[in-house]
């Protein structure tokens, strides 16, 4: 068990190492940055110098290797569009995007399983069909056009709702927060829907057909042939054995929204690391590109680690 | 996840018996089924010949007239007096036909990228499964590096590279293959774990077992022996994955990441629509939509409907 | 009667008109830096121009008017200009200013980490006269000198060597990046980029004060989308820019309006004019100035204008906009739109078949950018001439251009001194190392060359003209370039603000009233 740990552990490191390398191979044709960064009375020799200090002449590979070694000290450079370092601009950032995915989350789960087993038990009825069908449509079309249309219906048109950005939000030690204000909390309903509507889907679609698989299965109905309550056999012996696929796709898909943040956070204008990571784009700011995807990568692999480790936590018959 | 044992010549047996009476059975008596795949059939058919049906020729430069832009469907041009079925777009392009050739475009990234995803996860999946050791930890991690870039990033990022190493006149050519390779590459994983499932639970059967004794190559078991037992999850993903394929597609355009504007997917046609939400022209964003959610809608349930079919527990 | 005076007091209260008064606007691109040397984009140049001032600045029309400097006159022999200053102005921490502090920020703007150096390269030094008197000592006579440094923002030495922000912040960080100290009428209260920037007005300024907010808060919003939606939902009182086919919209609405303006950005075709082949390896056509010709007779501007840019903007004739200085009012006309003529014209170089060649666009730059290189194609595949339209964001665009991998491009210029030979010196000049580096293209024509430096020292208005007349003449006669028009300026209003839209689209606070 511990020598699997530490496998996977090594692996992650691995990955992380060979996703670093990728991006910085890709990063010379997204753009030059040096034409972002220079005004239009710019000189050839300006551009040169510029390209210099900003080791922009050295193999990909050179870059690659002294981001890693100021990375390991924890300096990520310094932003090329705000002349600021980047570890500082990703830490405030970043609790915009988390807060948003764990709200987004949070919806896509409650509401997955709700449904899941709501259309599992009612399988024939009505509206179980009517809720597969309908949730069919959500991910049935593009994210940023279901942001618009939701924009375009709760700001413009009913007015309930703002149309952009985090409200109002609150510094706790070091973490602004929009739980604890009222126009925060109204400003995470859109992009949250919009966000955790894909996940939600899947999850509902999930749980479903995993219910109606346990639910077949002999043990199921010795409950019910034993007389236990349809609610108990629903719930404790059903729903519990439909967890661990739950968990895995959950895991998987917390890395998704995140990365999917990025469409939802260019929509609602949302200030977190997705934003902040289009305009990197937009502008070449490689220092920000490669902590962006390195933050990413942890996450992700990180969630990996977690699920796999989860996995034989849960299910004995994998822990030789 | 765990398939039942059965010995070849059943599995074999089994899976054209399916095909015959099974599935056909429950495709008879499932109207959702039957519709979907009807509307599924008429949306590929009219892609497949666009050039007969559609009045006018999109993606010929040469015959548009910019003053017929913004017609509203139905109505006149102010200028040309032209009339358009679903009216004209922000070029003078007609919707209607622009629809038409975009969904060849759609369908075509889809179908390909799906194939493309397909024949790469079933191939990792297979040699994963059935070698195992460290051939299939360096599969298993390359799907988690995979995994680790989202789908968008790894198509800006091939979309970069293709266009840093091709010359500017074939970028547009170019530009529908890197769609697919980079939607593909985001999509292998899904099949390639399946596939590595089943194949790991397979190799312990008898049957495998015995094929190996006689002296069957590895090739030959795992294409004749384990491919067809996995097929039927492949084929489920295939049809969702389909679907997403699409939607995935429409998603790179509003990053400015898809199909050229002179050839215009439905995904493109949608991001273009979209700056006219408020403005008043309401059809160029809301014909293409439609279709896209017709078609998005009619796979999904078509894959729904695939997946239970196919699954005999289900039933 | 306690009662009844403290529900009186409420009701007054409560029917008082609202003093505290918050402007909220937002445009698509956040301010960089607020260090004023750093970065010279429209963006953080206008921005800034709300906290710090320089010698002179532009008044609602354009006009070079005082601001900290009250007086300037040229300095005998051409030998650079005297400037005197302000006397009584205070930085927004209470500092006084002096002309130490010209000197200062001359040496901060003419480093080599400013982004602002260029302003500066005529500049031989800056001499203190005395307190409220400085020379400007320039190599060869500069007679337009005050336009040019309009956007030269003023810093306090003492506050930047107290806050060790001599430097400029670009690939560093220093205090100037986040924090601000200027003379203006607004100080910058906070400031989070990319989220939220707050502005307060300054009790000390020297100026009139005409504005009634109390507080101004700017927020970037990218999405068009998202930008208008966040109008009409009142939620912001201004946006910039409002995409042009939501404008009709916007106005037809209640509580908003669209206030139109031409900006000073030209939008033209470039042309790769010595290239031996092009991308697909064929003959290059577009050396032939009967085919650069051809295409200007092919494109119809006026249908862009009427669809795409819905009537917003205006047909361009010369590489700088009609508003601007030294622009060749004898040379206003485009080349009459005349496909037959362009067509025989490709013939007579050569083409009657016509020929495909690359058209470079950027899709994230201009207005509707793309959606006009769509136009273009499809109006010049009717005369023959079969484009592929290569579109793609701004970030790639340009090291493209200068790699050489194009046939014919889409460019935009905004004049930075406002004047008609701003363009001369990066358009077409012959390609160097500080002039023509935007002459992708490489035109070369030694008697532009030769009247360029001419143009740049003559201190004779009507000798200066004529002289630019020459060359925007020749320009038009070689089809240097295309100009197809000038962009139009759109911004969203929520109605009871009244404000003043400048051509070179900087939002001055100061202007704006709030009812």
């Amino acid at each position: 068990m511990v020598s699997y740990i530490f496998r996977r552990i090594l692996q992650s490191v691995l990955v992380l190492l060979v996703v670093g390398l990728v991006a910085f191979a890709m990063f010379r044709f997204v753009g030059d940055p040096v034409d972002t960064m220079l005004g239009q009375e710019r000189t050839v020799q300006d551009i040169e110098r510029l390209r210099e200090s900003l080791g922009l002449n050295d193999p990909f590979f050179v870059q690659y290797w002294n981001f890693l070694g100021r990375a390991l000290q924890g300096d990520l450079g310094i932003s090329y569009r705000q002349g600021r370092p980047v570890a500082e601009i990703i830490a405030e950032r970043l609790p915009a995007t988390l807060e948003l995915a764990a709200v987004s989350g949070t919806f896509a789960l409650l509401m997955g399983i709700g449904l899941g087993v709501f259309t599992a038990i009612r399988r024939h009825g009505f509206s179980a069909n009517a809720i597969m069908a309908l949730s069919l449509i959500g991910v049935s079309l593009p994210t940023f056009l279901i942001g618009i249309l939701l924009i375009y219906l709760f700001a413009v048109e009913l007015r309930w709702l703002p149309s952009f950005g985090r409200g109002e939000t609150v510094m706790v030690g070091g973490w602004s927060t929009g739980f604890l204000t009222q126009s925060g909390l109204i400003a995470l309903i859109l992009p949250s829907i919009t966000l955790g509507l894909y996940q939600m889907t899947l999850i509902m679609r999930l749980v479903r057909s995993e219910m109606l698989e346990v639910m077949r299965q002999d043990y199921i109905r010795f409950a019910r042939a034993r007389g236990l309550s349809q609610r108990a056999i629903h719930f404790r012996h059903a729903l519990k054995n439909t967890l661990v696929p739950v968990i895995t796709v959950t895991g998987l898909q917390l890395g998704s929204i995140i990365a999917f943040a990025i469409i939802t956070e260019t929509v609602f204008q949302w200030p977190g690391v997705g934003l902040l990571f289009i305009n990197a784009i937009q502008f070449v700011d490689i220092p920000v590109m490669a902590a962006y995807l390195m933050l990413i990568s942890v996450m992700f692999v990180g969630i990996n680690l977690i699920v796999d480790l989860l996995y034989v936590a849960i299910d004995p018959r994998l822990r030789s | 996840m765990t398939d039942t044992p059965a010995p070849k010549t059943v599995a074999r047996s089994r899976l054209a018996m399916t095909w015959d009476s099974d599935v056909a059975h429950a495709f008879r008596h499932s109207p959702v089924a039957m519709i979907s795949f009807a509307v599924t059939a008429i949306l590929i058919l009219s892609a497949v010949f666009a050039p007969l049906i559609a009045p006018h020729d999109p993606f010929n430069p040469a015959t548009l007239n910019l003053m017929n832009g913004f017609t509203p469907p139905g109505e006149a041009n102010m200028f040309t007096g032209e009339s358009f079925v679903l009216g004209t777009d922000d070029q003078g392009r007609d919707v209607f036909s622009t629809i038409l050739y975009g969904l060849r475009i759609s369908l075509f990234v889809g179908f390909a990228a799906v194939g493309f995803a397909m024949v790469l996860g079933i191939t990792l999946g297979l040699i994963a499964g059935y070698v195992g050791g460290l051939v299939e930890t360096i599969i298993m991690r390359v799907a988690d590096v995979q995994l680790t870039f989202p789908a968008i990033l790894v198509a800006m990022l091939i979309f970069g590279i293709a266009k840093g190493i091709t010359p500017p006149e074939y970028r547009n050519d170019v530009a529908i293959w890197v769609l697919i390779i980079a939607i593909g590459l985001s999509d292998w994983v899904q099949f390639a774990r399946v596939v590595r499932g089943a194949t790991m639970v397979e190799k312990s059967k008898e049957y495998v077992q015995a094929a190996r004794l006689i002296g069957r190559s590895p090739a030959a078991i795992m294409l004749r022996h384990i491919l067809p037992n996995v097929l039927s999850p492949v084929l489920v993903i295939a049809t969702i994955s389909l679907a997403l394929a699409i939607i995935a597609e429409a998603t790179l355009s509003f990053l400015g990441v898809g199909a050229p504007p002179t050839e215009p997917s439905l995904g493109t046609l949608i991001r273009i629509g979209q700056s006219f939400l408020f403005s008043g022209e309401w059809w160029i964003l809301f014909f293409p939509a439609c279709t896209l959610l017709v078609l998005a809608l009619s796979v999904n349930l078509l894959g729904d409907w695939l997946r239970d079919a196919l699954n005999p527990r289900l039933r | 009667m306690n009662r009844l005076l403290t529900a009186t007091a409420l009701a007054a209260m409560l029917a008082a008109p609202a003093y505290s008064e918050t402007f909220r606007w937002a445009s698509t691109t956040d301010p960089q830096t607020m260090d004023p040397h750093a970065v010279s984009s429209t963006p953080v140049l206008g921005f800034l121009n709300n906290v710090y001032e320089g010698l002179v600045r532009r008044g609602r029309d354009m006009t070079i008017e005082a601001s900290l400097a009250t007086a300037w006159e040229p300095l005998p022999e051409g030998a650079g200009w005297r400037f005197t200053l302000r006397e009584g102005v205070t930085f927004h921490d209470g500092a006084a200013f002096t002309a130490e502090d010209v000197r200062f920020s001359y040496e901060r703007a003419s480093s080599e980490a400013s982004d602002v150096r260029s302003w500066f390269a005529p500049v031989s030094d800056v001499v203190v006269v005395d307190d409220f008197t400085v020379d400007i000592l320039t190599t060869a006579p500069q007679p337009i000198f005050p336009d040019s440094i309009a956007n030269w923002m003023i810093m306090d030495s003492g506050w930047a060597a107290a806050n060790d922000a001599t430097g400029v912040a670009r690939d560093v960080e220093n205090f100037a990046t986040l924090n601000a100290n200027g003379t203006a009428a607004f100080r910058l209260v906070s400031r989070q980029p990319d989220l939220e920037t707050v502005l307060e007005p300054f009790d000390g300024w020297w100026g009139e004060v005409e504005h009634n907010i109390t507080q101004a808060i700017f927020t970037p919003i990218q999405n068009d989308a998202t930008a208008v939606a966040a109008l009409l939902s009142g939620e912001i009182d201004m946006i910039n820019p409002v995409p042009v086919q939501d404008a009709a919209r916007i106005e037809a609405g209640d509580g908003v309006s669209v206030l139109r303006g031409i900006e000073t950005r030209v939008i033209m075709l470039g042309f790769a004019h010595d290239h031996e082949t092009l991308q697909n390896g064929a003959p290059n056509p577009f050396s032939d100035v009967r085919v650069r010709r051809a295409v200007a007779q092919a494109v119809n501007v006026d249908a862009i204008l009427q669809t795409i840019m819905r009537g917003s903007a205006e047909p361009a004739s010369q590489l700088v906009p009609p508003s601007s200085r030294g622009f060749s009012t004898g040379l206003d006309t485009r080349p009459p739109l005349d496909p037959d003529a362009a067509r025989a014209l490709l013939a007579e170089a050569g083409y009657p078949d016509g020929f495909d060649f690359t058209l470079s666009c950027t899709n994230d730059r201009y207005i509707n950018d793309e959606a006009v290189c769509q136009a273009v194609v499809g109006m010049l595949a009717q005369v023959g001439m079969t484009a592929t339209l290569e579109a793609g964001p701004v970030s790639n665009y340009w090291p493209e251009l200068r790699a050489g991998n194009f046939d014919m491009y889409l460019l935009g210029w905004s004049p930075g001194t406002f004047d008609a030979e701003h363009p001369l010196r990066f358009l077409v000049h012959t390609a160097g190392d500080a002039l023509g580096t935007w002459n992708f293209g490489g035109y070369s024509n030694p008697r532009i060359d030769a009247l360029i430096p001419l143009i740049q020292s003559e201190i004779d208005d009507s000798a200066r003209q004529a002289m630019l007349d020459e060359t925007a003449a020749t320009i038009q006669e070689d089809m240097v370039y295309v100009p197809l028009y000038v962009e139009p300026l759109l911004w969203g209003v929520r109605d009871g603000v009244s404000l003043t839209q400048r051509p070179d689209n900087f939002f001055i606070l100061r202007w704006v009233t709030v009812d």
